[in-house]
């Protein structure tokens, strides 16, 4: 059906075609081969690629936060020497670098094994450099090739939001266009940006003959150096903020130590401590005697009360140990210290086999390692710690507070902890108007510039186990405990939602869902308000009608379940509790109940049939605010944070998540719970700033960014960062304004104010300054009374309150008080920031307020 | 046995009934060039992956990946029925044309100068590539429902078929497809049943247009310095021409019978740029010499011939005009590649056959080859029955 014909006529043109590609082939691999192989032999070019500069990072005011500096280094490209004269060159080399000979010809026959091109000296001077090339008879197959170096002049200054550069690992080779040995961005800016950062390499192009030799420099393509960076962060704010983290922090940690200090003076703490030490071993006892009496029978309870003398007891048979940790906690006196005396999170210390060791503290421990054996995957070592000898392996705990890190048949490497320190300070400080980032800290910091070189052990030791590196402002979750009450605060306003009584009366709590199951708010391990006794009072139910409706603020909360049984809350900072406050005085005293009871009220109004989704009401507006997801800033390993609600729960749940009690369902006591900022509830540093920028901007949630514009060598724009709006709240302008109102009222009123004394002595315009302080609860399972509460400390503010130009966050893990540790670093910020840095005042601990 | 007893009747002229009757050499053709492309890629890309400190075998593992997609999309392909697909040549050709286009939006992603590519998370793939396919198929609907010889109405519909992809491939720019369009649009309407005075018009419009794209600037510069280097090398020393006078040397120096394999200088030091893709031939050529390159070259030989076969042995002139669009789109490509590669012919970009890495022209040739063999499968009961019984 097809013209065979013309098939055949394609089919010759075909053939046609090829014959001209053979004879051409014919030509060249056969008639002219000979010519074509002496130009391959003598005529061959190497080239060698030589390593782009990375762009520089300007702050905003055009200060150079990291560079390069050029240098010169030494390469062997290998494929130029002949095998026998390696050994000469590795001599001559030696020679001339004055190292060892064995030291070059291992790096050549290490470098041979990854590739042609062996660096052999780095940062090498002109002169060096000029010498190699001319005696190239000398040095076979050295090329001198530009190397630049990355700088960050101003050390620490920024360091989180820089980054650090290093060597390629295999997930980066995964990375767009990484490839081979070159540095890429790890963190920060460095990271998110490497790709603009990291230019163009530059080709050298050497003529060699068929004896490898050079004949001659064939062409030369110059390095494109990267795109610059010019960032959002002012060099001078974030250096106050650095400085006041740091202070804060170390201040911190001289309250912590002070508050030990005052409880060993109080002579009735340190009974209660010896009788509650005994008590617990009392209580190890009896259990064990019921579970001898019961056989192999589970023993269910253990009833303290049964009289069983403090002298008297028998002694069982099974020896008892109780980890005097859990009864003294914080006041453990061989947790580490530094040389001040001032506790320190974790201390490391390295013991060679059969040596000894000291491990800090008020009672130092002797530690020695006596022995080891090798068990053919792991090392068991036997160590000896307060008279005892124990037989340890990897990342075993022991002995309360040390843990083993790293055993070889050389050393042992231990940590000795303390849970109780004052870990790290955090800060955040955000334009509400356009969501760039002025400044964004992270204490304990480090110097980029070390990661250019490589890490030295110590620095990694003293740095890395304080996770110095990360960012905590994105990657840090935090629960955000008060600071977190603008949130049903802004609700009420935009919602007309208000308290359901006057807050004297019972409340019901799941009259329809609640606890069916007879699991009751008392076992939630979630919820951090320890519950008290029973408090009668006379039942008012008179619903608050407007924000300035009065609610009776006492220090405790009393609800029913529908189980019949009453629970009572404790507002655990202010058991006195605050008197009458409306939605103003509520958010300003920081008053729980006033909260709780919307949360509350929300939870008994879920199934009212208005339509309104009241049991994720709250949440929504958590996640319109930006809380639970990243916020998408320019930085990298930016986490989500968690906003708790029922179908999280059930699905924590269903995993066996610990994060969750294991029976019992989502019930108005979480909600309770992350009203306050506390239960589950998780946020960044950068999401409180974010969130409260969103807040008292009228409702704009922005997306951060650090970067404002990348440029070229010249200055010329590449790509601009603009604002980006994330999302829109549509407040209506009276939230943001009393809200504004009140928040300034935190730091100003002199009666109920939670940060006014953090902020006296402020100097000028401390009437423009708002804030909310936060304290929250890391639950560390206490079993004994006078075990001391772990607190982290948090403060956010907003400068001027006329016209918000500044949005501040300040964490201070396991600080303690965030009145009393946090809204004081918080305080300096703000004096740099309205009055300069001759405003700015001597740091001193604010009120201990919630 | 059971060739014999079918009764040669029962076969509908349409529909394809009985055993499937596979092309035993083209397909063990298609699968030595894949193979010896394999090799030819590793032997390029190890020594470079070597001197970075990466795994020698990284971009063999890659191809690899594809050329296994490849036989799967071939085999299935083959066994798809040939007149099933024309029902479907529309939706096709539309759905090249849409993918071509978004190529052309933010979509698509630019590699050099030119945006050629579309992203799909972790893969990204070529349109054009599949354009080839889109286009051959539509073509040979067109012909195949035209009277013999062609109207002029017919051969204006072929040019629009042709012209629209063509615009769109323009303006990516790859000129190298566009002259395959125009090369298999020739081949397809000569054996399609045009007249001599349709085709002779064709040639002199096709010229004209080249020329004139070149006259009113629409070209953009470096495809002109990319042509005009292979006329004169020594005006681009060491970087235009760079590329096809280091081709040529590793090509040359090969002598008759190569420098063994991985015994290459020119390979092992990396002097062909792109050497794996566009240059994969001087692979061949440096390390078997005259005698490896004469053997590939015999061995498309072979491939095309069988698809000539294919295309004189289809039920129908749907399935014979694919075979012969196929046949001038694989005869393209090859002369037009190794040309480039001994400087007989300009850099357009063709990549050849089964041999370059590349994932979205291996599995996008396989398909083709597929189609034009799933008409062999289902060929017309004579001649092609008649050698088995």
């Amino acid at each position: 059906m097809t013209n065979p014909l013309r098939l055949g006529i394609f089919g010759i043109v075909v053939v046609a075609l090829f014959a001209v590609l053979g004879l051409r082939l014919w030509t060249m691999q056969v008639t002219e081969a000979q010519a074509y192989e002496d130009r391959a032999l003598n005529n061959q070019v190497r080239v060698v690629s030589t390593p782009a500069p990375r762009g520089d990072i300007f702050d905003r005011n055009g200060v150079k936060l990291a560079g390069t500096r050029s240098a010169l280094a030494a390469i062997v490209d290998l494929a130029l020497v002949d095998d026998d004269d390696r050994g000469q060159l590795s001599q001559n080399l030696a020679a001339f670098l004055d190292v060892p000979a064995s030291e070059i010809s291992e790096l050549l026959i290490e470098g041979s094994k990854k590739g042609v091109q062996v660096t052999v000296a780095e940062d090498l001077s002109d002169s060096a450099a000029t010498f190699l090339l001319e005696n190239r008879e000398r040095f076979p197959g050295v090329n001198i090739v530009p190397q630049p170096i990355r700088t960050y002049p101003l050390a620490e200054l920024g360091a989180h939001v820089l980054g650090y550069i290093g060597r390629p690992n295999a997930d980066d080779l995964e990375r767009d266009g990484v490839e081979g040995n070159e540095p890429v961005g790890k963190a920060g800016v460095e990271r998110t940006y490497d790709d603009l950062l990291r230019g163009t390499e530059g080709v050298v192009e050497y003529r060699v003959d068929a004896k490898r030799k050079v004949l001659a420099l064939a062409g030369e393509k110059t390095p494109t150096a990267g795109a610059n960076l010019i960032l959002t962060i002012d060099s001078e704010v974030q250096a106050q903020l650095q400085a006041s983290l740091r202070d804060g922090l170390i201040q911190a940690r001289r309250l912590e130590m002070d508050e030990r200090r005052d409880a060993l003076i109080d002579q009735s703490i340190a009974d209660k401590l010896i009788e509650a030490q005994k008590k617990a071993v009392i209580e190890v006892a009896e259990e064990l005697a019921a579970a001898r009496a019961e056989g192999d029978s589970r023993t269910s309870s253990t009833d303290t009360e049964t009289g069983v003398g403090d002298e008297d007891f028998d002694v069982p048979a099974a020896p008892i140990t109780v980890d005097p940790i859990d009864v003294l906690g914080a006041l453990y006196p061989g947790l580490p210290i530094d040389e001040a005396g001032v506790c320190v999170p974790v201390e490391r210390v390295t013991i060679p086999l059969g040596g000894e060791g000291v491990l800090s503290g008020v009672e130092p421990r002797a530690v020695s390692f006596d022995s080891v054996v090798d068990q053919g995957s792991r090392f068991v070592a036997t160590v000896t710690i307060d008279n005892e000898t124990e037989t340890v392996k990897n990342n075993q705990s022991f002995a309360s507070t040390v843990q083993v890190v790293d055993i070889s048949d050389e050393r042992i490497i231990l940590f000795s902890r303390d849970k109780w320190c004052p870990v790290r300070a955090v800060g955040v400080v955000e334009n509400p108007n356009d969501g760039s980032i002025i400044a964004m800290a992270s204490y304990p910091d480090y110097d980029p510039t070390a990661f250019v070189d490589g890490l030295s052990q110590e620095q990694w030791d003293s740095l890395g186990t304080v996770s110095a590196f990360q960012n905590f402002a994105v990657q840090g979750l935090y629960a955000p405990a008060s600071t977190f009450k603008t949130l049903p605060y802004v609700l009420a306003l935009e919602e007309n939602y208000y308290p359901l009584d006057r807050g004297v009366g019972d409340k019901e709590v799941g009259a329809t869902a609640g606890s069916t199951d007879g699991a009751p708010e008392t076992e939630e391990p979630a919820d951090a308000s320890p519950v008290e006794e029973v408090v009668e009072t006379d039942p008012v139910f008179e619903p608050l009608l407007s924000d300035t409706d009065e609610y009776s603020c006492t220090g405790l909360f009393k609800f029913q379940l529908n189980d019949g049984t009453v629970q009572t809350k404790k507002d655990w900072k202010w058991p006195g509790g605050h008197g009458p406050l409306d939605l103003h005085g509520a958010l300003q005293a920081s008053c729980d109940l006033y909260f709780w009871d919307i949360a509350l009220r929300l939870w008994n109004e879920r199934n009212d049939g208005s339509g309104v989704d009241k049991e994720n009401l709250l949440q929504e507006y958590a996640r319109g605010f930006g809380f639970g997801t990243a916020t998408g800033i320019d930085l990298p390993f930016e986490r989500d944070g968690l906003v708790p609600d029922k179908a999280w729960f059930v699905a924590e749940q269903r995993e066996g998540s610990p994060r969750v009690r294991s029976d019992g369902s989502w019930v108005g006591g979480d909600l309770m719970d992350f009203a306050v900022g506390q239960g589950a509830t998780l946020t960044t540093p950068l999401q409180m700033a974010n969130g409260l920028a969103a807040m008292v901007n009228g409702g704009t949630i922005w997306t951060p960014r650090v970067v404002a514009q990348v440029v070229d060598q010249e200055g010329r724009l590449i790509t601009e960062n603009p604002p980006e709006i994330a999302r829109s709240m549509d407040l209506d302008p009276r939230t943001s304004r009393m809200l504004l109102s009140d928040l300034q009222q935190v730091v100003n009123n002199q009666q109920r104010g939670t940060a006014r004394t953090a902020f006296t002595n402020f100097g000028q315009g401390v009437e423009l300054i708002g804030g909310k302080t936060g304290t929250s609860e890391i639950i560390q399972a206490p079993r004994v009374e006078h075990y001391k509460q772990v607190d982290s400390a948090f403060f956010v503010g907003v400068a001027p309150v006329t016209s918000p130009k500044w949005v501040v966050s300040v964490v201070v893990e396991r600080g303690g008080s965030g009145g009393r540790v946090a809204a004081p670093i918080a305080r300096q910020i703000f004096q740099f920031l309205l009055n300069g840095s001759d405003g700015v005042t001597e740091l001193a601990p604010g009120l201990e307020a919630d | 046995m059971a060739f014999a007893t079918r009764d040669p009747d029962s076969v509908a002229y349409t529909q394809h009934r009985g055993p499937l009757r596979p092309d035993i050499v083209l397909v063990l053709t298609y699968l030595t060039i894949s193979a010896v492309g394999l090799l030819m890629i590793y032997s390029a890309t190890a020594p470079g992956l070597v001197a970075r400190g990466l795994d020698p075998a990284r971009a063999l593992k890659e191809q690899a990946i594809f050329v296994l997609i490849g036989f799967l999309v071939f085999a299935v392909v083959s066994s798809i029925d040939i007149t099933e697909v024309r029902g479907f040549v529309g939706p096709i050709y539309i759905i090249v044309i849409v993918m071509l286009v978004l190529v052309l939006t933010p979509l698509g992603e630019s590699e050099g100068i030119a945006q050629r590519w579309i992203d799909l998370g972790p893969i990204q793939f070529q349109p054009s590539e599949l354009a080839k396919i889109g286009v051959i198929l539509m073509l040979a609907s067109i012909l195949a429902s035209s009277d013999i010889p062609l109207t002029w109405q017919t051969v204006a519909r072929a040019l629009v078929v042709v012209g629209v992809p063509s615009v769109l491939i323009f303006a990516q720019p790859d000129l190298g497809t566009m002259l395959v369009f125009a090369f298999v649009m020739l081949a397809m309407l000569f054996i399609g049943g045009s007249t001599m005075r349709q085709l002779g018009f064709l040639f002199v419009a096709t010229a004209v247009g080249v020329v004139g794209v070149f006259q009113i600037g629409l070209i953009k510069e470096y495809q002109i310095n990319r042509l005009t280097a292979f006329i004169d090398p020594g005006a681009y020393e060491l970087s235009l021409s760079y590329n096809q006078v280091q081709s040529e040397i590793a090509i040359g120096s090969g002598g008759l019978l190569g420098k063994g394999l991985f015994e290459g200088s020119q390979t092992n030091f990396q002097f062909v740029p792109v050497q794996s893709t566009d240059f994969i031939f001087t692979a061949v050529g440096e390390q078997f010499g005259f005698v490896g390159s004469i053997v590939i070259i015999a061995l498309f030989g072979l491939l095309l011939f069988r698809l000539l076969s294919i295309a004189a042995n289809a039920r129908d002139r749907f399935g014979s005009l694919v075979a012969t669009g196929i046949a001038a789109m694989f005869a393209f490509h090859v002369f037009i590649n190794i040309g480039m590669t001994i400087r007989i012919m300009p850099v357009t970009g063709l990549p050849l056959p089964f041999m370059s890495a590349g994932g979205t022209v291996f599995v996008a040739m396989s398909a083709a080859l597929g189609l034009a063999h799933s008409v062999w499968m289902r060929r017309s009961v004579s001649p092609g029955s008649r050698r088995r019984d």
